[in-house]
């Protein structure tokens, strides 16, 4: 009776390992139980086998019904949020992209087509790109969230009626737009590290020409690309949870302190390198006719590069405080307000 | 429109899904096997496919309302299942709660 056997399988596959062989015994049992009431025992035709498994149902419903919960990559509890981010990511990865093509054929008009066939196989990849991401973490949300209900052994998610988010109060609940800004600059950042980071640095226009005069070196920066990454995903956790949230609460304060700390030290790490910059940018500046050989310019110039590093790290710390100022001191205002 | 039987034996089966339950536990005073119990409910009127009786019987053993062991003596293995004494007390209070519930539902159609 293989087709027995391949029935038990497709059931048992689909549960929890430590359910398997008990359940494959009993499976066993009853599949012969029914059988035997259906014919003489010893002489079990292949049609009253199709039968009997036909009554027991498809392996999955019957697996399911054993193991007594669905299981999902993305519960509905969690779907509308995902649907949200996930429109603003491609939303903005579109923009980004649309973004990139616009000034790669106002920079280069000749070569449009060329652009254009860029541009549709970016938007495909970056597309894919960014479903996964987010699925992935709202993949993960869901996983942690699944366990912490099945440990507790309640079906209900647990929830206080005080949980619940205020409505109208602006200073309380988080403003949509913020997180949604917060993923189109994180997608535009990360679209233009990625694909345009030689367009990042002085621009001149003499007449029909264009020279830009780019700022790092991208040869070296692409070694830095899994940071880009990191940092992407980060921003878009960061802000996916705040529209899941919604809400100012100490936890949510606390994790986005830890992501901007990380994201803070990620960034001053790659500008440390020396060889991110771009080695020549000075030369390349007095070829395009920038500026002059000589004189004070030069030296103003020559001085502000050669400590635009450090500067860079000052800024982008002065801005993490400040951020991270203003978000503590926004939890504490709804704090205190209620 | 949709078929008056039709809609009846959905919404049926919903009703039935919860009254099964005390339909298994009050066969359960003595040891059953799974399948044994098909033909008991069967002919009490509560008919139930093996399919959903057999991860029933194994939740409300998770639950503490049934012990099972395996009877390995017979030709081929078996699981028996019987109430605990746990189970036992929410029987009876499932009984006193389901004739409330007669009584209120009656009362209830009547006004209608």
């Amino acid at each position: 009776m293989e087709i027995i056997e391949r029935y038990i399988y497709a059931v048992t596959q689909r549960l929890p390992e430590k359910m398997r062989a008990d359940i494959k015994q009993e499976l066993h049992g009853l599949i012969l139980d029914m059988l035997e009431e259906r014919e003489s025992p010893g002489q079990a035709s292949k049609e009253n086998v199709e039968s009997v498994l036909l009554e027991l149902g498809h392996p999955n419903t019957l697996a399911a019904k054993y193991r007594g919960y669905e299981r999902y990559l993305i519960s509905p509890f969690l779907f509308d949020s995902y649907l949200t981010i996930l429109k603003v990511v491609m939303f903005s990865i579109a923009i980004g992209m649309t973004v990139v093509f616009a000034i790669d054929t106002i920079t280069s008009p000749n070569e449009i087509l060329e652009h254009f066939i860029d541009y549709f196989a970016n938007l495909i990849i970056a597309g894919a790109q960014g479903f996964g991401w987010v699925t992935i973490v709202f993949a993960m949300i869901d996983y942690r969230q699944q366990k912490d209900t099945l440990s507790s052994g309640d079906k209900n998610l647990k929830w206080k009626p005080s949980d619940l988010p205020h409505i109208p109060d602006v200073n309380k609940q988080i403003k949509m737009s913020e997180p949604i800004t917060g993923i189109i600059f994180t997608v535009l950042f990360t679209v233009i590290c990625l694909y345009s980071i030689e367009l990042v640095g002085v621009w001149r226009f003499d007449g029909g020409d264009r020279t830009v005069i780019p700022f790092l070196n991208a040869d070296v920066f692409q070694n830095y690309l899994p940071f880009v990454w990191i940092l992407a995903a980060l921003g878009i956790l960061n802000q996916s949870v705040r529209i899941i949230v919604r809400q100012r609460t100490a936890k949510l304060l606390v994790f986005h302190i830890v992501i901007s700390v990380v994201t803070t030290v990620l960034l001053c790490v790659m500008l440390a390198d020396p060889a991110i910059l771009n080695p020549d940018f000075i030369q390349q500046l007095q070829a395009a006719g920038v500026m002059s050989d000589i004189g004070k310019d030069y030296d103003t110039v020559i001085s502000i590069w050669n400590g635009i590093s450090d500067w860079l790290i000052i800024i982008i710390v002065f801005f993490a405080l400040i951020d991270i100022i203003s978000e503590t001191y926004k939890w504490y205002r709804t704090k205190t307000t209620v | 429109m949709a078929d008056v039987n039709e809609t009846i034996n959905g919404l049926l089966s919903e009703l039935r899904r919860g009254t099964i339950i005390i339909g298994v536990l009050s066969q359960l005073s003595e040891p059953q096997y799974g399948y044994s119990l098909v033909p008991i409910l069967e002919e009490k009127g509560v008919a139930v496919d093996p399919g959903t009786l057999y991860p029933l019987l194994r939740r409300l053993e998770k639950q503490e309302l049934l012990e099972s062991t395996w009877d390995t003596n017979e030709a081929r293995p078996r699981k028996y299942y019987v109430l605990s004494p746990f189970g036992r007390e929410v029987y009876a209070g499932l009984r006193r709660e389901w004739r409330k519930l007669v009584v209120s539902m009656e009362g209830i159609m009547e006004e209608g």
